[in-house]
């Protein structure tokens, strides 16, 4: 029976709880017992809240014994990267400045979660203050890829991947600044949505650039990721910057089709320095929407790099502004490459960041304009690569990290600087066993569209049902 | 035009954040900064008088409603 629990998607676990089919006592002993069987092969977890699961997860039980009504996540265990704030606990952002610091707030996302019935596992793994793509950190061990543990299980929401690809959770939070959800996602086999800028409170989320900063989930499924999407987004008083917009279900649009429906493949950028084995699965996803009734049509995208650079430029001095004090006080406490990389935003002037924020609206205003003329969302590969071995990645101040880093965010940060959702969707493994990505990018609030496309892709492919060998 | 090198970073650095770069690093961040730095400059001239960053959020919204329509 435990078996057929760790193997079922947070849809079918909250079903089958809320039926009483299976207790969400059951379901939870099991998480606990895979996290603590895992975690010195994944490191997965920072924190491991095993005893208030189970409590939370009886309270559960009791409350459907008694025939009340429960949310859409009842009794469903998740667990989220270690930057969201808890009221009265210890949330680290992977960081050893922040190892003590307790929140005096609760995240409304954990709260609107807590109120769908969704229980708290613990926090995970991450990349030092969410900075870097690759999910290694020198404070709190390097979190591994479940395919294979000598590999990277991305960044920055490491332990979010690797988690629910190795069925220890059934869905867990990432944030995403310049890819940070779906590259984990693409690196770990696993769904990552990241909403549009905007949709997705960010109150009593660790900040690491307020203008670019998503929360979203990572999961098992795109019908999970449209569960937990539908529960957490929305307008949020307590984070202004939140839109007021009404909220489009993705968990009601995945039971349509995609029939007729335009998929642009972009004729620039994207499909550039791609590694052939990424480039042929990305090809066969194609094929398969092809298959299923929608069109795929060529797509022209203006040129990235300035995008790129400014993005890069904007998003450091908000780093660095609200890194300073320690940037100053205690430098010898960060990662060398990730103070490093907060600090180079120091040396920006206020005018030019001032210009990357002012000029947003015109690049976007041109990029849909542009590569949403003749279709309804994009598809490209989430990232040119497969996930890389650590120990070529482990190399802290070296010269070729700066450039590993930019190959691996490439198709994700210019999206993040137009505030777009995407979906990354995983869609095959290479010879070598390492799973493989593509992205949905939409318009601005359209993430029904993106879960219905992938959803339905889903349901005719099998990659999702995958396990790695570990998790079997 | 001046350049930015490792000694403009060490000088910023120590000018504007009293911040001593630890040694080597000046010369890694500045060249981080030179194409960023570069990059502005071309796009800066597209900045106009009436434009701020908040349109940005109000183009999300256009854009949504355009789609819808």
């Amino acid at each position: 029976m435990s078996e057929e629990i760790e193997f079922l998607d947070a849809c079918d676990t909250a079903s089958r709880i809320a039926a009483k089919d299976i207790s969400s006592v059951e379901v939870t002993e099991a998480a606990i017992r895979r996290a603590e069987q895992l975690q010195p092969v994944l490191n997965a977890f920072i924190s491991l809240e095993a005893e208030a699961a189970l409590d939370a997860a009886r309270a559960v039980d009791n409350r459907i014994a008694n025939g009340e009504p429960v949310g859409s996540l009842a009794g469903v265990p998740l667990a989220h990267k270690d930057m969201y704030y808890r009221e009265g606990k210890v949330t680290t952002c992977g960081s050893k400045i922040r190892k003590d610091f307790v929140a005096d707030h609760t995240a409304t996302v954990l709260r609107r979660l807590e109120g769908a019935g969704a229980l708290y596992l613990g926090g995970l793994n991450m990349s030092e203050f969410a900075v870097g793509p690759i999910g290694n950190n020198v404070h709190y061990g390097d979190c591994r890829n479940p395919w294979n543990t000598a590999h990277a299980p991305g960044g920055s929401s490491s332990g979010s991947g690797a988690s629910v690809a190795a069925r220890i959770v059934y869905g867990a939070l990432g944030s995403d600044t310049g890819g940070s959800i779906r590259i984990p996602s693409a690196m770990s086999g696993v769904v990552g949505l990241k909403p549009t800028q905007t949709r997705v409170s960010r109150n009593g989320l660790m900040p690491l650039s307020f203008s670019f900063d998503c929360g979203g989930p990572l999961t098992r499924t795109v019908r999970d990721a449209s569960r937990i999407f539908d529960v957490i987004a929305g307008h949020d008083p307590k984070d202004p910057t939140s839109s007021q917009r009404p909220l489009e279900l993705c968990d009601v649009a995945c039971e349509q089709t995609v029939e007729g429906l335009k998929i642009g493949i972009p004729t620039t950028y994207y499909f550039e320095d791609v590694d052939a084995p990424v480039s042929h699965l990305v090809d066969e996803a194609c094929k398969v929407f092809r298959n299923l009734g929608a069109e795929l049509v060529e797509a022209e995208v203006p040129d990235h790099e300035e995008m790129n650079l400014i993005w890069a430029s904007a998003l450091s001095a908000e780093a660095a502004t609200i890194h300073r004090k320690w940037l100053i006080e205690r430098p010898e406490d960060y990662g060398g490459m990730v103070r490093r990389r907060i600090e180079f935003g120091l040396y920006q002037p206020a005018t030019r960041y001032l210009e990357a924020l002012t000029l947003r609206d015109g690049f976007l205003r041109d990029y849909c304009a542009k590569a949403f003329r003749d279709c309804d969302l994009l598809l490209t590969p989430t990232m040119p690569i497969t996930a890389p071995r650590l120990s070529d990645v482990d190399v802290g101040d070296s010269e070729e990290m700066p450039a590993l880093v930019l190959r691996i965010s490439k198709n994700t940060r210019p999206i993040s600087y137009l505030g777009l959702p995407a979906l990354s969707v995983p869609c095959g493994f290479t010879s070598g066993g390492l799973p493989t990505a593509f992205q949905l990018i939409g318009r601005p609030f359209d993430e029904a569209r993106l879960c219905r496309a992938g959803h339905v892709y889903q349901n005719a492919t099998d990659w999702h049902v995958k396990v790695p060998e570990i998790a079997a | 035009m001046g350049e930015i090198t490792g000694d403009f970073v060490a000088r910023l650095a120590s000018v504007w954040h009293r911040l001593i770069i630890p040694k080597g690093d000046e010369e890694t961040l500045a060249e981080m900064l030179a194409p960023m730095d570069a990059a502005g400059e071309r796009v800066a001239r597209r900045v106009g008088f009436d434009m701020e960053p908040s349109d940005f959020d109000a183009t999300l919204l256009d854009l949504a409603r355009r789609r819808d329509d």
